[in-house]
């Protein structure tokens, strides 16, 4: 299965990115989530929690209020205002 | 030591008093340069997403309408020019340069019958308008230096704010920013850019990139221009302010660099003096002796 090429940018620095399984974002009309193979969207975000799943399995969880994201052939870009690390379990950070 | 060494020892002292201050800040500004460079590379990414976001609904729905696309934006005269200066003095030319071509635009705007609205970042441009008895219509200062993103995030708020509303005391019809481009350490430059209104650059060489895919829009494509063009305001002045800020620490750099020199100039230039004026004390002094003791054998006393 393919995976996803993430890149979750803020206005001023990069947060993640690299290959990723599964992607839950917080649309402006619900959450949604994203997985390989999707069609190409363009969404604007509301408030909540984006949730990166790398392939390994290990999940990624940051709030965000506002901003916007795109999907095009398994390219994923998010670009939120701020985002602020939620989970401690995260092993990656 | 006669009076006239003491004095050009005097001023030998202050000036490498003043050359170790000059190179100090030198060098304090050359290692934040990298540093502030840094923090506008990394905007970069962020820049491009909204960039090909953009591009993406535009090229995907013909009739896309946004007030800040409206090329005909004329209600009140009201023009905003949001202006870069630094906080600091010892910033060479850095200041005056971008006064100057804020003076300029807001000249040509007055001749064509617009009325420019000052919205000035930094100490120095606040104190320039204040001091000719015409206060900006808004100041940011003092700044600090890892705060730009946010303090960008709040003048874009801001601007957008005037740029929308419906008050004609308040509204603005375009907007201009003047900043310095940070090309390298060595180069920069001072730029007037429009950003409001804005205009989408049909690519026309659309061949040789790849096509944008036909994107599902949520919730709709009115809906994420309406949300993305706001975005990518603030995205771009906050890396105007990033690449001047970085420009200002070269541009102190250069002014500091200068300034050593000099001082290093007027330090060989006293040490001359002082050593002619110790060489005439000395001249003068055997003269004197010797005069002296000419004098005294010419007396006809043979014993001392």
């Amino acid at each position: 299965m393919s995976a996803l090429e993430v890149t979750f940018v803020t206005a001023d620095r990069t947060v993640w990115t690299g290959k990723a399984s599964q992607v839950v974002v917080p649309a402006i009309d619900g959450s949604m989530g994203i997985l390989p193979q999707m069609q190409p969207t363009l969404a604007i975000l509301g408030d909540g929690i984006v949730k990166i799943t790398d392939e390994d399995g290990h999940a990624d969880e940051r709030s965000v209020s506002g901003g916007f994201v795109s999907v095009d052939s398994d390219v994923v870009t998010i670009g939120v205002d701020d985002a602020e690390a939620v989970a401690p379990r995260s092993e990656r950070f | 030591m006669g009076a006239q060494q003491r004095v050009y020892k005097q001023r030998i002292r202050s000036a490498q008093g003043m050359k170790k201050i000059f190179k100090a800040k030198e060098m304090v500004a050359a290692s934040r340069i990298a540093k502030a460079h840094a923090r506008v590379e990394a905007t970069t990414p962020y820049a491009e997403a909204l960039t090909r976001a953009i591009g993406s609904v535009a090229t995907h729905s013909q009739e896309i309408s946004h007030p800040f696309l409206d090329s005909e934006r004329r209600e009140t005269g009201r023009v905003g020019i949001l202006m870069i200066t630094a906080d600091r003095g010892m910033t060479g030319p850095y200041s005056h340069n971008v006064i100057r071509a804020a003076e300029q635009l807001a000249n040509t705007l007055r001749d064509a019958g617009k009325e420019p609205v000052m919205y000035v970042v930094g100490r120095k441009g606040e104190s320039y308008y204040r001091f000719r008895n015409r206060p900006p219509h808004r100041a940011w200062t003092p700044y600090k230096e890892n705060e730009l993103p946010a303090l960008g995030r709040e003048i874009a708020s801001v601007l957008t704010e005037d740029l929308l509303s419906e008050d004609p005391a308040v509204h603005l019809d375009e907007l201009y920013v003047v900043g310095t481009k940070f090309e390298s350490r060595f180069i920069q430059h001072t730029k007037s850019i429009r950003m409001v209104p804005m205009g989408l650059v049909e690519a026309e060489a659309a061949a040789e990139r790849p096509a944008f895919p036909l994107y599902e829009f949520v919730p709709d494509a009115d809906a994420v221009i309406e949300e993305l063009l706001p975005r990518y305001i603030q995205s771009r002045i906050i890396n105007i302010l990033l690449q001047a800020m970085a420009s200002e620490h070269a541009s102190t750099q250069r002014a500091m660099k200068t300034a050593t020199d000099n001082a290093q100039t007027q330090i060989d230039k006293f040490t001359r003096l002082a050593n002619s004026a110790r060489q005439a004390e000395i001249t003068q002094e055997i003269t004197e002796i010797v005069g002296g003791a000419d004098a005294l054998s010419g007396s006809g006393r043979t014993e001392r």
